[in-house]
């Protein structure tokens, strides 16, 4: 190449970093600290509400009931179906979606579960398939509405709420199904019952499975390529296709996902309550994106973490739990929630942005 | 033009960091003038029209309106002072009528506070009537052709008694009825006194509509001519200045084998977008090794083939022929043409190329993450060690690959788009005005670096508003006029008047 090439590419560049440098080493450090505070926002929050519910806990005998093993295992089951829901949830939510049907999804499976069982007589493993199968369709079957006809998802979803509720009405006749156990016609297995049950009488089953699930979704979160894709779709849609995404087709995995483990939570549901009614699970999918929102995971996609939704939605479990041990009215608790929602969603709005 | 004209900035200069946008620049606006801007990307216009406009508030110089010293605090505070602007992108909401966006923000009110929808229905058809547009201001905006907006944007300007008016490409995105519609109307604002700027690249229209025209070039003053005298040679001249850039390099190798054949390529949408012009009779050929430009006007459809050739166009009907190596060549998406071998750097940095908000790592494995994953896992070690070499090899200026790409510099940015779609290891890399918006030095490393890739093989088709960009770089350039080849020039015959000559439509006079 020609010779006064290389001293003016070399002069160019010199001129404009001294300015800069500097000016973006200072800031960084500070930034690594602040940001990792947001990036960690709920996990902070989680912690902070279980000192606060420590501190405010009655006290009987001596022993904080709070901190007791039964109460706090007791949280974690009465998160375990919005928390499943929740982790579906958050891949959607991930790509800049919303998925309504989830708690009528949920309503269906249950409905679903106990039909199947008690009669049609199915055994326990075809059953939970079945429904399985069930929400994953429904859930890809509204992915690919999203992504074939470009619906926006609320919108594809608010019908599939309303679709997922009327079926689940029709296939049971408008009414609960009540599930009992036995051998006899009429009767479901005896080891469907160990829903409701706990592992060694302290760590409740669904709580196990809430667990094990949001675990297993942060490790595909954090390894994957499919995540990668997952939140290279949410942050920005155009850039994803033109590197080659397939952005059709991780819609549609998306939204399957969610299907698939708002019907795990519809099993896990109707094990609980030995009954599946279609009225199950109604404003299930507001609490799930609460916890979500709550965990940090932006609603316009790209940004996000499975273990800031876990975290949200233990949160949201032990707020509950400590204003009902203190009595306080369930009216309240719904206000304080709100309250609670705003704050994480104003926080979100305080991290310094990059622009 | 002796009286005292509308408008005078004197001095006027604007430094963006290091970089010198335009420096004692003087420009004066008379009643009734039109007074074209021209000069290359880059040259200084947008920000001279930025500043006139009150968008840039702290420049240097100074600017009288009917001699009165003025500053403007923002683009309202212009406006007031009678300077409108019709912007490329115009200004307006689809969903209102034309009414609501004549008077949207100032909308007439009855007595009682609500919106006198009669009264603002009225005025707007005065003004439409003013402009000879036969529109009702019921309509709502989005149902409007591109040049019936521009009318609306007019006619706003006009409820505003502006009486300076700055047309930035106004031509760019309209046929030719609706061009000569728009000069009739600028023809009626200019015998009402009105001032206008206007902005254009088309020399054939300058001839036509423009009493003075003000040359800008490297943010300096170049000249004012009088276009119906001057040769269309002596404008150019002043645009682009004698030296061609002698920035980068020549010697070459050899090309080899036909790579891409597009022969007789045309897109027939079954519903055309305004704005858009598809390929319409194209033919190129890239061999592997070459580089081939790709220049015309805006709205000449380079952007649309090239996403085309990407699988990422318009839909319609694909006549014509194309081909990889010899075999068809079709792709129904940008993955099909990933796996051919295509890969494409979008002009639309921030919006099309990168994820902004992510790292500087998470984008440039992107397209090539089905490579560095085991079972659907991402080896993590792998992508490390990839980033490295791809950030050292284009000499990326990153604090660290995990900084968001927003806070880098745009040269480094698409560097960074650069890197992504190079670990395709493609064989022909489309690129979209590669350089815009990139400083020098970045500039001139993407430039060695497209030497570099070209002398590996790789075939390189390269659109660029930047004749000098496409003189030194290229060894053939292809000159597209209304989506359509109208001209091959091999470097040795191709010059900046040639290419100009062929892109203002002069080799295809019959067209109309």
């Amino acid at each position: 190449m020609n010779p006064p090439n290389p001293t003016a590419v070399e002069e160019a560049p010199a001129e404009t970093p001294p300015p800069r440098r500097p000016s973006l080493r200072l800031p960084r450090d500070r930034h690594a600290l602040v940001d990792n505070f947001f990036r960690f926002q709920s996990l902070f929050g989680l912690v902070a509400v279980f000192l606060i519910a420590i501190a405010v806990s009655p006290v009987r005998n001596g022993e904080n009931i709070f901190l007791s093993s039964g109460n706090l295992a007791n949280i974690v089951r009465a998160v375990s179906e919005i928390g499943i829901i929740a982790v579906g949830m958050t891949f959607v939510i991930l790509i800049g979606g919303i998925d309504l049907s989830v708690g009528a999804v949920l309503g269906l499976a249950a409905v679903g579960s106990a039909t199947l069982m008690v009669d049609s007589g199915l055994g326990i493993l075809p059953t939970v398939l079945i429904v399985l199968l069930i929400g994953t369709a429904f859930g890809a079957t509204q992915g690919a509405i999203v992504a074939r006809i470009g619906i926006q998802s609320f919108i594809v979803t608010l019908a599939g709420l309303q679709a997922a509720r009327g079926i689940a009405r029709m296939w049971s006749g408008g009414l609960g199904i009540p599930i009992a156990y036995g051998d006899g016609p009429q009767e479901a297995p005896e080891a469907f019952s160990l829903l409701s049950g706990s592992i060694n009488g302290v760590l409740p089953v669904p709580a196990v499975l809430f667990i094990a699930i949001g675990i297993g979704a942060l490790l595909l979160l954090r390894t994957t390529a499919f995540a990668r894709h997952v939140y290279a779709i949410g942050g920005n849609e155009k850039a994803a296709r033109l590197s080659g995404v397939p952005v059709r087709r991780v819609r549609i995995a998306v939204f399957a996902i969610s299907g698939l483990l708002a019907a795990l939570a519809g099993i896990i549901h109707a094990g609980q309550l030995n009954q599946g009614s279609p009225n199950d699970g109604s404003g299930y999918e507001l609490d799930a994106i609460a916890a979500v929102v709550i965990g940090g995971t932006s609603l316009a996609g790209g940004s996000g973490s499975m273990g800031g939704t876990i975290a949200g939605a233990l949160l949201l479990g032990i707020l509950n739990n400590i204003l009902a041990l203190n009595n306080i009215d369930a009216n309240v608790q719904l206000v304080v929630k709100g309250l609670v929602i705003v704050a994480a969603a104003a926080l979100q709005k305080l991290r310094p942005r990059i622009s | 033009m002796t009286e005292r004209p509308l408008v005078r900035m004197t001095g006027i200069g604007k430094r963006f960091g290091g970089v010198q946008a335009c420096r004692d620049i003087d420009l004066t606006i008379s009643a009734g003038e039109v007074h074209a801007l021209l000069g290359e990307n880059g040259a200084g216009k947008s920000t001279l029209i930025n500043i006139l406009s009150g968008v840039i508030t702290d420049y240097d110089g100074t600017i009288e309106v009917d001699g009165r010293p003025v500053s403007f605090a923002g683009p309202v505070d212009a406006q007031r002072a009678g300077i409108a602007t019709i912007h490329q992108e115009l200004d307006l909401v689809a969903g209102l009528s034309i009414a609501e966006n004549m008077f949207l923000g100032r909308e007439p009110r009855t007595r009682l506070g609500a919106v006198d929808i009669r009264r603002m229905r009225r005025q707007a058809a005065d003004h439409l009537r003013t402009l000879g547009a036969d529109l009702d201001p019921r309509r709502l905006v989005g149902s409007l052709r591109v040049g019936e907006q521009q009318l609306v944007e007019i006619g706003r300007a006009l409820s505003l008694d502006a009486r300076v008016l700055i047309m930035d490409e106004p031509t760019a995105a309209l046929a030719d009825a609706e061009v000569e519609r728009l000069f009739e109307t600028i023809a009626g604002l200019r015998r009402a006194g009105v001032g206008i700027v206007y902005i254009s690249h088309r020399m054939a229209e300058l001839e036509v509509i423009a009493d003075r025209a003000t040359v800008l070039r490297n943010g300096r003053l170049a000249g004012t001519v009088d276009p119906k005298t001057a040769s269309r040679d002596e404008i150019i001249q002043l645009m682009v200045g004698r030296s061609v850039d002698a920035l980068f390099g020549e010697g070459r190798n050899e090309p080899g084998e036909v790579l891409l054949d597009v022969r007789g390529f045309a897109v027939t949408p079954r519903r055309p977008t305004p704005g858009r012009t598809e390929p319409a009779g194209v033919d190129l050929t890239v061999r592997s090794g070459e580089i081939v430009g790709l220049a015309g006007l805006m709205g000449a459809g380079r952007t649309e083939l090239l996403e085309t050739l990407f699988g990422a166009g318009g839909s319609g009907r694909r006549t014509g022929e194309v081909a990889i190596d010899g075999r068809p060549y079709h792709p129904h998406g940008p993955r099909a043409a990933l796996a051919r071998g295509v890969a494409f750097v979008p002009e639309d940095r921030r919006g099309a190329g990168l994820m902004l908000e992510h790292s500087v790592a998470e984008n440039v494995v992107l397209s090539a993450l089905s490579s560095l994953t085991t079972l659907g896992v991402v080896r993590r070690q792998a992508v490390r060690r990839t980033v490295a070499e791809q950030l050292t090899a284009l000499a990326v200026k990153a604090a660290s690959p995990a900084v968001a790409a927003a806070t880098l510099s745009g040269g480094n940015q698409q560097k960074i788009v650069f890197a992504k779609q190079l670990l395709t290891r493609p064989r022909l890399l489309l690129l979209d005005e590669p350089t815009r918006g990139v400083d020098i030095g970045a500039k001139a490393e993407i430039y060695r670096l497209l030497h570099r890739l070209a002398d590996t093989g790789m075939a390189i088709l390269l659109a660029s508003s930047e004749l000098p960009e496409l003189l030194s770089l290229c060894d053939r350039v292809v000159v597209l006029h209304r989506g359509r080849t109208v001209a091959t020039l091999p470097r040795a015959s191709a010059t900046q008047q040639a290419i100009l000559a062929a892109a203002n439509g002069d080799d295809a006079k019959e067209t109309r």
